[in-house]
């Protein structure tokens, strides 16, 4: 962990990470817009989780899912059933079991994860746009039966979950900061486990499964095992991110994990780039930037009922979606990533801090 | 993306140090999508049309209320429309749209939402933001003034349930039912509006001996149909499938047990309005219809005034559509209350909320309609029929007036009691307030005599 060891573009990118990191763990400290950390920067970190999810799998497992969200969304229906209370003031909707939200939370994440890894047992023998069909499978299984079970959610989904949070964590709406920091922190933590995980045996044999699964095979090595592991991962990094929304927002219904909602978080991950972690909360934040700002975009003599756009926003993130995915099939961090290789290409062979430094002369 | 982060923050903060002093920030909360989204312009143009008739509010575009009203002016302050929310009917939205509109528009009052769920999880965000104040548009749900009753929220007309009280009533004397089945939507609204049936039928001695639930969406309806008992086993069907399910669901019970007969069909507010006037009415002509808190056709001098209001300011819109009266309700009861607290926002304006009004189809009291403890409205409801007029068309008709429907029903629905569901309520006699006074309403008059 040298940063003298770095290479300048990893080290401009940690520059770059280091300052976005500090501008946010500081933004509600210094009293700055607070619409921008409970919503924008929250629902950042939030959906980056999820996001983060479905690009481990994609960029280290190579397989899109399109059931990431729904069980991001089963583990805000679990949460929603366990930890809320019935009868008067509480609840009119789920089991409302009203176990304590700690106890709650362990369950959501393990039975989240246990969820995960039979979706995974099913979906690992099959590749490409098959194992895109299953996964989308699960997506609308999960969509069906919180629509049509209603004792667990039906249409109208559970609300008022925020009430219902741990005591460790205290009244989030009274205190939305506590949320922003938790969902800051559990971002980074997700984080930085990703990137343990694949360097681990596990991970780098993932990777193998990734590029040559029919070699890793016949060296032995279990190639349906990893894959079933590694979705089993994914879904306890989703659940995580499904009991921060439903603590953010308060709810969960269906309509969260329907085929739109499955689409929105895939959108996020192309924008970001299916290639690099860090683009799961980059794609998250663009993607939440246009669908917040593109609705009151005004400009004058074209605005009508105070926007621009009115109803139609989700042709504009469609728009800036097809002109990002065309112009960089990889999404920003492959923009990013092909921007830099081509300064590099312009300036001259790249040089370490190990390198000497060409002579007088040279 | 920093430089993006912080150039946009600057951009927000400009637009919210710009806004003028003194001025009363109001979102108008409805749908531009989904089964509803024609409720962007019936909304806006019923909550805009008050402003316009009590709060000197300038209408842009007389054929497209969304285009907005300037010169909005009560208790001396200047009221800016920041924003028209755009849901579909579906939660995840509301969410996106209620913050978007109450935090970063930073509306101090939430004129809607349109419907059931949204209303809910309304409530849900109005008990954590107590500053605002949120006067419900046309939503339907019970649980948002009974259930969670945030004393911040308001509403000034029925819910779901209480728009279908006499249905039972009438389905038991008019068309002699004794044992009835019903077919509804499998969500919060249709439980509600099937729960005002349920209670009022067998508060007078009906029977309810089956309930059949299709899913929202659903498609094919001919399962859901092969559920209810054929018409030799009932006396007839109430009917709360809505959008656009109502006609299919109707198509299926057409195949499966021939041509529709309209004394043993019973439909609630999804025969005769968003749009079901023109596909559905025409196939169940005779039918009797339960209410949406309007009076179609009703000849008072309030009903005609408001009319005449309507038509002057949004002359496209149908004023005695539910979507349109209940916001201009709305917005008629915020401008009072503007008026009366100076234009005091937040915890004085909630005071000064009227516990009372008149709205135009409001004729118990002398007119007058009030709010219970938890801010709800005690409201007069009118169950409507099915008529084919001279030119051939078939309009919803108001053939009952029900006085002074509480949302409990007479302690039926309590705060602490289950909400409508699949199983509740349970079908119990009782007696209602307004049990055996309902009155005939012949030609928009309302008569002395009673439904028998």
């Amino acid at each position: 962990m040298n940063p003298l060891r770095w290479a300048p573009k990893q080290r401009l990118e940690r520059c770059i990470a280091l300052g976005a990191l500090v501008l946010v763990a500081v933004w509600p400290a210094l009293g700055l817009n607070a619409y921008w950390s409970h919503q924008i920067f929250l629902q950042t970190f939030l959906f980056g989780i999820a996001a983060a999810s479905l690009i481990f799998l994609s960029a280290y497992g190579g397989m899109v899912s399109l059931a990431q969200t729904a069980l991001f969304g089963i583990a805000g229906v679990i949460i929603g059933n366990l930890a809320t209370k019935g009868g008067a003031g509480g609840t009119s909707k789920g089991l409302h079991l009203g176990w304590d939200p700690t106890v709650a939370v362990v369950v959501a994440v393990v039975m989240t994860t246990a969820i995960g890894l039979i979706f995974g047992l099913v979906a690992a023998r099959s590749a490409g746009i098959y194992f895109l069909m299953i996964t989308l499978t699960f997506s609308v299984i999960a969509t069906y039966t919180l629509g049509q079970v209603t004792k667990i959610s039906g249409f109208s989904g559970i609300g008022g979950i925020s009430s219902y949070t741990p005591g460790w964590l205290g009244d989030v709406l009274a205190h939305p900061d506590r949320l922003y920091y938790l969902a800051l922190g559990v971002a980074v933590a997700v984080y930085v486990l990703i990137r343990y995980i694949v360097r681990t045996p596990f991970g780098l044999s993932l990777q193998g499964v990734r590029d040559e699964p029919v070699r890793m095979s016949s060296l032995g090595y279990n190639v349906a095992l990893h894959r079933t592991l590694a979705f089993g991962f994914a879904a306890f990094v989703a659940s995580l991110g499904g009991i921060l929304y439903v603590w953010w927002s308060g709810q969960i219904a269906p309509g969260n994990v329907d085929l739109p909602g499955t689409i929105n978080l895939l959108v996020m991950a192309v924008i970001g780039g299916l290639v690099r972690i860090e683009g799961a909360w980059l794609g998250a934040f663009v993607f939440i930037v246009i669908q917040n700002y593109v609705r009151d975009f005004a400009v004058p003599g074209l605005s009508f009922g105070g926007t621009l756009f009115g109803g139609s926003f989700n042709t504009i993130v469609g728009i800036i979606f097809l002109v990002i995915v065309l112009a960089s099939p990889a999404g920003l961090m492959g923009a990013w990533d092909r921007a830099v290789a081509e300064l590099s290409r312009r300036r001259g062979p790249p040089r370490t801090a190990d390198e000497p430094a060409p002579g007088p002369g040279s | 993306m920093l430089v993006a982060v912080v150039g946009l923050t600057v951009t927000a903060s400009v637009s919210f140090a710009g806004a003028k002093a003194g001025v009363v920030k109001v979102a108008i909360m409805t749908d531009c999508k989904g089964a509803f989204s024609f409720g962007y312009d019936y909304d806006s143009g019923g909550a805009q049309a008050a402003f316009a008739q009590y709060a000197h509010g300038k209408v842009k575009n007389k054929n497209k209320p969304s285009a907005g009203m300037t010169g909005i002016t009560a208790g001396g302050k200047q009221i800016k429309i920041v924003g028209y929310g755009c849901g579909n009917d579906t939660v995840p939205l509301a969410v996106t749209e209620t913050k978007r509109l109450m935090e970063k528009l930073n509306a101090d009052v939430m004129v809607g939402p349109l419907s059931g769920d949204e209303a809910v999880y309304v409530a849900n965000y109005a008990k954590a933001h107590p500053n605002k104040t949120f006067i419900i548009g046309t939503a339907g749900s019970q649980d948002p003034t009974l259930q969670i009753a945030p004393k911040n929220v308001f509403r000034y007309h029925g819910d779901g349930a209480m728009w279908n009280a006499g249905a039972g009533e009438i389905a038991y004397k008019k068309l002699k039912w004794r044992k009835a089945a019903i077919i509804m939507d499998d969500y919060s609204f249709g439980w509600t509006s099937a729960a005002g049936f349920i209670a009022d039928f067998c508060a007078i001695g009906g029977e309810i001996t089956k309930r059949v639930f299709p899913p929202l969406n659903t498609t094919d309806y001919a399962p859901f149909v092969r559920q209810l008992p054929p018409p030799n086993q009932v006396d007839g069907y109430f009917w709360v499938v809505g959008g656009s399910g109502t006609a299919p669901s109707l198509k299926a019970f057409e195949q499966a047990y021939g041509k529709l007969d309209p004394k043993k069909l019973y439909g609630n507010l999804f025969f005769a309005f968003l749009g079901a006037d023109k596909v559905v009415a025409p196939k169940v002509a005779g039918a009797y219809v339960g209410g949406f808190g309007t009076a179609p056709g009703l000849k008072t001098k309030a009903a005609n005034a408001y009319r005449a209001i309507m038509k002057k300011y949004y002359p496209k819109l149908p004023p005695d559509d539910g979507f349109v009266y209940n916001y201009y309700n709305a917005a008629w009861a915020l401008v009072q209350a503007l008026n009366k607290d100076g234009g005091a926002i937040g915890s004085k304006l909630q005071a000064a909320m009227p516990r009372s009004i008149k709205p135009a189809f409001q004729v118990s009291n002398g007119g007058v309609l009030h709010l219970d403890s938890n801010r709800q409205g005690i409201q007069d409801q009118y169950p409507l029929q099915l008529v084919k007029g001279a030119n051939g068309a078939v309009a919803a008709n108001v053939v009952g007036f029900v006085p002074d429907v509480d949302q409990s029903f007479h302690g039926l629905f309590k705060r602490s009691s289950p909400p409508p569901g699949r199983t509740q309520p349970k079908c119990v006699k009782a007696k209602l307030p307004w049990q055996g006074k309902i009155k005939v309403v012949k030609n928009g008059v309302i008569t002395k005599q009673t439904i028998k």
